[in-house]
């Protein structure tokens, strides 16, 4: 996945000030692990049900940093 | 299939091959916007077959280390580069609908997304058969952001072993699903290479994952506190961590840890090298430059 520019990440900042580094730290995590597991393959009931709850938690985020000011 | 795409070759790769490692770039035919809505539209990127051209010969330059200044050079070495086989597809005036599209728009980011099982039924439909890493091109109006899924290996065929500290390991021969980049026609210059990294590596024999966030475990990164001196063996061979991430350092909370760094100067191509100031002069990890080599000649050798 590609890396925020340094720029975009004091834009966030800038432009929403309720959002923190951790907010940012968090969202790319979550956004990055997506694709570490093969999405084709079945996943156990605990594992889906941790993904499920990582893009909730995603939009969450993208709300907060994101969303017009 | 119609019209009729138009397929370059880009660079021949070995000739001598039935199957020579291959690595696609397609345009984009068609949008699903958002990811998983079922909604399709036309890619804009199908009407522009210029900034089509211009994106393949972008990707061309950061793999085969055309970039002015670039320091990462693997692919280009001259066991490696001259046969790998290059392929452009570009691709217009299909229907906006499900088979006919390569790329996503993610609901929560501006992430383009490959819809990675689409490719090889859609490569197929224009007549080429052979693809190891895919690059679907998008000109999405609202999405930039590139992102890559690894590979699916055919577990089932053969390869070359490996031995990493946790056990042993294959490069194998072909791919069930290849490793698919979402990216957009403006990519900057690097980011190919960057997501070339994550696509060519596996699900099930080594995981190259981003060093820009707090990772789980992969090819290039562990967890744990402290860190230990010793990172990994490749091969037999001890690999160091690199215990201060040279230049932007792990930040607190963080579990993950590095392999050393070829050159410390500046961050490694699969952590944040749009903080290098100059993304060319990246580097790879020693880990990840060995396993990406091996796993090039692996599959160049089939």
């Amino acid at each position: 996945m590609e890396p925020l520019k340094p720029e975009v990440r004091k834009r966030i900042l800038d432009e929403h000030p309720q959002a923190s580094p951790e907010d940012i730290e968090e969202y790319e995590r979550l956004l990055s692990e997506r694709f570490t597991v093969d999405p084709d393959l079945p996943m156990a009931p605990e594992v889906s049900d941790q993904r499920n709850a990582d893009e909730e938690r995603l939009a969450e985020l993208y709300d907060k940093l994101f969303s017009t000011p | 299939m119609c019209p009729t795409p138009i397929i370059t070759t880009l660079r021949p790769g070995d000739t001598t091959k039935t199957n020579p490692f291959t690595v696609v770039i397609v345009s984009n035919p068609s949008l699903e916007a958002p990811l998983n809505s079922g909604t399709f539209v036309i890619d804009p990127i199908t009407t522009m077959q210029a900034a089509f051209n211009t994106a393949a010969t972008r990707i061309v330059s950061a793999l085969f280390a055309l970039l002015p200044t670039q320091r990462e050079r693997f692919i280009a070495h001259p066991s490696i580069g001259p046969k790998i086989r290059v392929i452009s597809a570009f691709v217009s005036g299909l229907p906006a609908q499900q088979s006919n599209s390569l790329v996503a728009q993610d609901a929560v980011s501006t992430l383009l997304v490959a819809r990675r099982t689409v490719f090889m039924p859609f490569l197929l439909g224009i007549g080429i058969n052979v693809a190891d890493v895919v690059y679907a091109v998008s000109m999405s109006e609202t999405h930039r952001r590139a992102s890559a899924w690894f590979t699916s290996d055919d577990d089932a065929k053969a390869g070359i072993g490996f031995t990493l500290d946790s056990g042993m390991f294959t490069h194998r021969f072909f791919n069930i699903v290849p490793g698919t980049v979402a990216i957009h026609s403006s990519t900057d210059t690097f980011t190919p290479l960057h997501e070339f990294g994550h696509a060519l590596s596996s699900y099930s024999n080594g995981k190259v994952v981003d060093l820009y966030t707090d990772s789980g475990p992969g090819i290039n990164n562990k967890n744990g506190r402290p860190i230990p001196p010793h990172f990994d063996s490749y091969d037999g061979t001890a690999l160091a961590s690199d215990l201060t991430r040279d230049g932007l350092g792990y930040p607190p909370g963080w579990s993950s840890y590095h392999c050393e760094l070829i050159d410390p100067a500046v961050p490694a191509v699969m952590d944040n090298y749009f903080a290098a100031g100059t993304p060319e002069a990246c580097q790879h990890d020693t880990m990840t430059r060995q396993f990406l080599m091996d796993r090039l000649r692996a599959k160049i050798s089939r």
